[in-house]
């Protein structure tokens, strides 16, 4: 049985991206078995995904073998409410690709530190080599996640820009992964300290 | 020789420090351009070829000036320089006034710009009219023999980039001419990119149709020039006619002017194009063989440098005798556009990043789907410049890539 509270906080993550009352009734009608036999770690991803228009309802065994009624999702994600419009510009850097967006968040507008709002130099020292994915650059003040189709870069002065091959919702998912990721690896390093 | 240090003192957006290497895209202006500018809404704000008062007077005559030092760039007479808003309404004027029949042909190439691509593909698809492509060896060479093949007598029209505006490559465009001129077509050139940067003559060229902008070679945005051969403007229709353009009108009928005022329809951009005349001024002051001497040992330093980066592909001829100031590469395991954001974060350098325009080329010749780096120089550019663009780009390349 899945419990209520991990969806919760998930469906409150999602708040800012997906309209939550919505994608809660439809979440209603999953087989909340999170199997993952449909290649996503979760019911809720699965949905999340097709309301996106990555995946397929019949990629779901409970849904194909008919065990589950296949739900009518007639559901477009609403407009993205996105955060305030201060310190955020989205930037479409070549004509030829209007689809591109590039988004650049000012952190803080103003830091003065030699080290800058994000220190490289001891950033360098967490994560040494513990992500392949992420390259940190101390001289440049640089830091550098790839991801599948896009990048985001976070500069020492506070800038961090989301370049990604699709559209702002997806810029914004980007980000919030690269976040997650680095405060995982964080955990994990201050996890095995204490245990030492 | 080029002084540097005094052009450079010229150039206010310099004084910060920061490192512009986007002059394809557009190029800065300097101080005197700008007080040109400015002294005409100062001093002489009026409109030009009408009112006969002393302002109205002053206007036309800086106006019909610059005209004059715009051709004397070009080394054409003044009658046969048009103001236009830039290099793109140039071509779209040439497209739409040479009213083409179908069954006719033009021939154009894979490097150009958009702006001398889609218009053809706009006629073809509109008019019928057939559409050759020359294609270009991978770096972007095309040599006279290339062009035989696809011109023939059904030929109209030639539309050749004098310099790539990705490749800096250019193409052998006196010969094309004479080539196309043997079957009796016309030849189109898009100087956008070579007129700023090297001495064009348009004589010696025996192009028909030559067209710039004016903010790419240190002028104001919003102006540009065509040259039309003063015994073919009979044939070219103007892209739109009305105030300014007429020699007489009745209730039933209008005869439209001879000369450039035929192509200018309505209040011109006035202050933009007397600034373009200044460009002109302030660019023969300097020389254009200054000019492109400078800008040849920049890319040459430049290309040098990229040679010994780890993991930089440069796109276009290794050797700087063959390509303008323009040098377009891309990073490996990086996108065009981080590598350009990395650039100016770390460093202020401005470079462009993305297709630059040319979708074909970066498609089919190229095979850079992603786009390219491109950076390019101009007369204000200095060693140290590059050498900052290069040390950053090798750390970008160690730590990031």
């Amino acid at each position: 049985m899945y419990s209520w509270r991990p969806l919760r906080r998930s469906l409150k993550l999602l708040h800012e991206v997906l309209d939550m009352r919505t994608l809660y009734d439809y979440y209603k009608l999953f087989p909340h078995t999170d199997c993952g036999y449909c290649g996503n770690t979760s019911c809720l991803t699965m949905l999340r995904r097709y309301c996106l228009g990555n995946s397929d309802l019949n990629s779901c065994i409970y849904f194909k073998s008919g065990e589950r009624q296949t739900p009518k999702i007639s559901y477009s994600p609403p407009p993205l409410r996105l955060p305030p419009a201060e310190n955020i510009s989205y930037i479409r850097p070549c004509p030829s690709e209007p689809t591109k967006v590039t988004i650049e968040v000012n952190v803080l507008p103003k830091i003065h530190s030699p080290y800058g709002y994000f220190d490289m130099i001891t950033a360098d020292k967490i994560f040494d080599h513990q992500i392949s994915n992420l390259k940190i650059s101390p001289s440049l003040g640089i830091a550098r996640i790839e991801s599948e189709a896009g990048d985001v870069m976070i500069f020492s002065e506070g800038k961090v820009i989301i370049r990604r091959g699709a559209d702002e919702r997806r810029a914004f998912w980007e980000i919030g992964k690269a976040i997650r990721l680095l405060w995982a690896t964080v955990n994990r390093k201050i996890r095995a300290e204490s245990a030492q | 020789m080029l002084d540097i240090n005094n052009v450079r003192k010229d150039f206010p957006f310099l004084r910060s420090g920061r490192i512009y290497l986007d002059s394809t895209a557009t190029s800065l202006t300097p101080e005197p351009v700008l007080r040109k500018v400015l002294e005409y809404y100062h001093e002489y704000r009026a409109n030009v070829g009408r009112g006969i008062y002393n302002a109205a007077q002053a206007a036309t005559f800086a106006y019909e000036n610059a005209r004059a030092e715009v051709a004397k760039l070009i080394n054409a007479k003044p009658n046969e320089v048009i103001f236009v808003r830039n290099a793109t309404e140039a071509i779209n004027l040439i497209a739409n006034g040479l009213k083409f029949q179908e069954g006719e042909k033009i021939v154009t190439t894979i490097l150009e710009h958009h702006s001398n691509y889609i218009v053809w593909l706009r006629l073809k698809n509109a008019k019928k009219v057939g559409l050759s492509i020359v294609k270009s060896d991978k770096e972007g060479l095309l040599s006279p023999s290339d062009f035989i093949s696809h011109i023939d007598r059904r030929t109209r029209l030639v539309a050749v980039t004098q310099t790539s505006n990705v490749l800096g490559v250019r193409p052998p465009v006196k010969d094309i001419v004479k080539l196309a001129h043997e079957e009796g077509s016309f030849v189109l050139v898009d100087g956008a990119q070579s007129v700023p940067h090297a001495k064009v003559d348009v004589k010696e060229l025996d192009c028909d149709f030559l067209a710039f902008s004016g903010h790419k070679m240190c002028g104001p945005t919003g102006v540009g020039a065509l040259y039309i051969k003063e015994d073919l403007q009979e044939l070219v229709e103007p892209l739109c006619i009305g105030g300014g353009s007429i020699e007489d009108v009745g209730i039933e009928y209008y005869r439209l002017r001879s000369g450039p005022g035929k192509y200018e329809a309505g209040t011109p951009p006035i202050a933009e194009a007397i600034g373009m005349g200044a460009a002109a001024v302030y660019l023969m002051n300097v020389g254009m063989g200054n000019i492109e001497e400078h800008e040849r040992k920049l890319t040459k330093r430049m290309l040098q440098g990229l040679a010994n980066i780890n993991g930089i592909v440069v796109y276009g001829p290794r050797d700087a005798e063959k390509r303008a100031g323009i040098v377009s590469f891309n990073l490996k395991g990086m996108n065009p556009h981080d590598v350009a954001v990395a650039l100016d974060t770390a460093s202020g350098v401005m470079v462009r990043s993305g297709h630059h325009c040319a979708l074909p080329l970066h498609k089919h010749v190229l095979n850079a789907p992603n786009g390219t780096v491109r950076a390019s120089v101009y007369l204000y550019n200095n060693n140290e410049d590059v050498d900052v663009f290069l040390e950053t780009l090798e750390e970008i390349s160690k730590t990031l890539a």
